[in-house]
């Protein structure tokens, strides 16, 4: 969800929604990460999962990737619907616009949030009973919500912090909360394939769907969760790294090994019980070397803008103004709190990769500037 | 190791970065171990050295006018006639001061600088055969849109003659290849800052505060030339006040484009909130970085940009031409492309607005003013000539 390059000396007689937001650069990305990634992948998810009775794969999208599929490429979102035909595809329950709002002192956005989600997965096939908040960011607190909507299970990242000796291949229960389980991603795994797999630096390198099923069959534990950006495949990764043969030959290979089978996260939370209790107080999340919410929250430029968004909730949803409550709702998703991440080094460099701004501070002037003309919008709409 | 160097200006009697660049460097370089013999024209102002190991020889009695680049307006006549007249007669003397001397003194390379001394270190190099290594500040290219041929072909002459060649930046590098250079003889050296000189936060000037009568500030500073942007600044700042009528802007700086420049003010209708301050001492340029709250540098070509860390060191949050040396190596600054005025002015308007991002900006400037040193700059200078050393020695 890019913004547009605002200008505060632009007239006003645009809707906000062609003021902020850049409908046309967001159609150009969807349909060339469509092209090279969503599609190609897809096909293949399907046809394996034709040709495997047993395969099983499990997909998070955000209802403002549904919405723009729905505005751009149609197509896409029906061959998610095709995946889910068969069964074996299952969808996870997240905040509709990708956002922090369950940050937020009062819940109520966040509740929305996932509700409005929710129905839109319905619509695709999917009735998800597991919930995977905004970047895996969890917390004792943010488990109970997810336990009061309803949900069996929730995903977050398996940091050492948080588990100590214990391994990220079982299931938790989580501090103060009754019945909800807590699945870990197992980072390294994920990781191996997600960010290591065309690293010629590795001394892994190359990864092969063989020596990976190996990896898997030879751990411990009662499951592994591997989650990673789809855009590993194609786009992170591109075809020439030899990463959908990788694909296609992994259920294969994982057929090979007798003390594996996939499960979706659903499934999992059923079969298996917890072996230990987790006590997140504070946020983590799985970004950075920090894993907690400093990639979003870390500066003071960040936290202004978070206030603002913040702020702008009740005087929004007083208005009942559909335009505004939706350019708002779009404004929270959190990567334009990411692009103003001012961390140094490595990290940095992370966060300059995926963004679209000259620095952090280009990233503020822009939606610093957004979110005034907002909070400018909202007061002359109260006057009216 | 002992350096003859072909100096220019030094300061205080500097006005480009070429002075400020040769004081630091040289101090620097002398402190590492290095001998510098200074080769500059005589001022009769009395140029001092710094340290035991720099020695400053004055040649050429010519009366020299400051360092003076070229502008279309004024290119035949004062440029024309006396500086060229007075670099033609520095380089020659220079040379054979150069050569009278290198007997003696047993230098071990020659470093020049700009193409003011071109002439000096081809004929020096000639006569002595010793390795030669040129750094350039800025080139014809970034000094005006139309270059100046015989200017041109004295720095192509230049860029053929060294050795090695140092560029100030990436962007000066690309432009000794359009001259002509082997990519693989020119190195990237970065200017630095003295960090300490300038985060003093001196800010008790009481006349400027009279006049500023509690308005946010922006400062301009450099030569009021087409190549620094001051109209672009101006026209800036027309619509910055549109905005925020209570705001000050600050032109530091001399040059030709003075008179063009006020009545440009005059036209605009914001001649009560630009102040134009002329020259600046270096006592009073620390005063007025501290007492800016945003520095702006428009520069249309900007091969490095030396006041930018200058104004960083002091914590104010800077604004610098996408077109410029410092832009590509700085992280805490906000960048611009010099035409776009609306853009400038909003990201202007954004740091007076918004302290969490003038309070960003401000730290992080001074973490790269900190990174950015000139210790950090002679040592790759030595590097470079212990490069160009290994290769000439036969």
């Amino acid at each position: 969800m890019r913004l547009k390059r605002f200008s505060i000396f632009e007239s006003h007689e645009k809707s906000v929604r062609e003021r902020y937001f850049d409908n046309e650069l967001n159609r150009q990305i969807l349909e060339k990460v469509a092209k090279k990634c969503y599609l190609p992948t897809n096909a293949l998810m399907l046809e394996l999962l034709q040709k495997h009775p047993n395969m099983r794969v499990s997909y998070s999208l955000t209802g403002v990737f549904m919405e723009q599929c729905k505005m751009f490429a149609p197509y896409l979102l029906d061959s998610f619907a095709a995946l889910a035909k068969t069964g074996r595809v299952e969808f996870l329950s997240e905040t509709y616009y990708h956002s922090l709002s369950a940050l937020f002192p009062s819940k109520d956005e966040f509740v929305e949030q996932v509700k409005l989600h929710q129905s839109e997965v319905e619509k695709l096939g999917g009735k998800p009973s597991v919930f995977r908040n905004t970047e895996a960011m969890f917390s004792n607190e943010i488990a109970y919500l997810a336990q009061r909507l309803g949900y069996d299970g929730i995903l977050t990242e398996g940091i050492e912090h948080v588990l100590g000796w214990r391994s990220p291949n079982y299931l938790y229960s989580v501090k103060s909360c009754e019945g909800i389980k807590a699945m870990l991603r197992n980072y390294k795994l994920s990781d191996d394939i997600g960010y290591r797999f065309s690293a010629k630096w590795w001394s892994e390198y190359p990864l092969t769907a063989d020596k990976y099923a190996k990896w898997l069959s030879s751990l411990e534990g009662d499951c592994v969760n591997v989650f990673m950006d789809y855009e590993t495949f194609g786009e992170h990764h591109w075809e020439d790294t030899g990463i959908f043969e990788f694909l296609r030959c992994l259920p294969t290979e994982m057929g090979k090994h007798s003390n594996l089978e996939f499960v979706t996260p659903s499934m999992l939370v059923k079969s298996a019980g917890a072996v230990g209790e987790i006590d997140v107080p504070h946020v983590i999340s799985w970004a950075d070397m920090e894993r907690d919410t400093s990639a979003w929250l870390g500066n003071e430029m960040q936290r202004e803008c978070f206030g603002i968004l913040q702020e702008l909730e009740a005087p929004i949803k007083e208005l009942k103004d559909e335009e505004l409550l939706s350019a708002w709702r779009m404004l929270q998703n959190s990567d334009h709190l990411y692009y103003l991440c001012t961390k140094s080094l490595s990290d940095q460099d992370v966060h300059n990769y995926f963004s679209p701004y000259d620095s952090p501070f280009d990233a503020y002037v822009n939606f610093r500037n957004i979110l005034e003309d907002l909070r400018g919008e909202v007061k002359a709409r109260q006057k009216a | 190791m002992r350096v003859a160097m072909i100096g220019w200006e030094f300061p205080p009697f500097a006005s480009g970065g070429l002075g400020v660049h040769c004081l630091e460097l040289t101090s620097r370089l002398c402190n590492m171990g290095i001998e510098v013999d200074f080769f500059m024209p005589k001022s009769g102002e009395g140029v001092k050295s710094s340290h035991p190991k720099l020695r400053i020889i004055e040649v050429a009695k010519a009366e020299i006018s400051p360092y003076i680049f070229v502008s279309k307006s004024r290119r035949h006549s004062t440029y024309g006639e006396n500086l060229m007249h007075a670099v033609e007669q520095y380089n020659k003397e220079c040379a054979q001061a150069l050569v009278q001397q290198a007997g003696e003194r047993e230098y071990a390379l020659i470093h020049a600088h700009d193409w003011l001394g071109v002439k000096a270190a081809c004929e020096a190099g000639a006569k002595t055969k010793l390795p030669i290594v040129h750094t350039f500040h800025s080139t014809e290219f970034d000094r005006t849109s139309v270059p100046w041929d015989f200017l041109v072909d004295i720095e192509r002459q230049g860029v053929q003659n060294a050795n090695l060649l140092i560029a100030v930046s990436r962007r000066t590098k690309a432009q000794l290849m359009r001259l002509g250079a082997d990519e693989g003889k020119i190195r990237v050296v970065y200017n630095g800052v003295d960090a300490q000189k300038f985060n003093k936060g001196n800010s008790g000037n009481a006349a400027l505060e009279r006049f500023r009568q509690g308005r946010k500030t922006v400062l301009f500073f450099g030569r009021l030339t087409e190549q620094k942007g001051p109209m672009q600044f101006l026209h800036a700042a027309k619509k910055v006040l549109h905005v925020m009528p209570d705001t000050l802007f600050l032109v530091a700086g001399k040059g030709d484009m003075l008179p063009l420049l006020i009545n440009t003010a005059i036209e605009l209708g914001i001649k009560d909130s630009v102040m134009f301050l002329g020259y600046v001492s270096e006592e009073d340029q620390k005063k007025i970085y501290s007492a800016a709250d945003l520095y702006v540098m428009p520069s249309t070509s900007e091969p490095f940009g030396i006041t930018a860390l200058e104004a960083m060191s002091a914590g104010t949050p800077v604004i610098i031409s996408r077109t410029s040396g410092v832009g590509e190596t700085v992280k805490g600054a906000l960048l611009v492309d010099f035409w776009d005025i609306n853009g400038m002015a909003q990201k202007m308007l954004s740091v007076l607005k918004y302290p969490a991002l003038g309070n960003s900006l401000s730290n992080a400037g001074k973490e790269d003013a900190r990174k950015m040193s000139w210790e950090k700059t002679a040592q790759n200078t030595i590097e470079v000539y212990n490069e160009v050393l290994g290769r000439g020695k036969i």
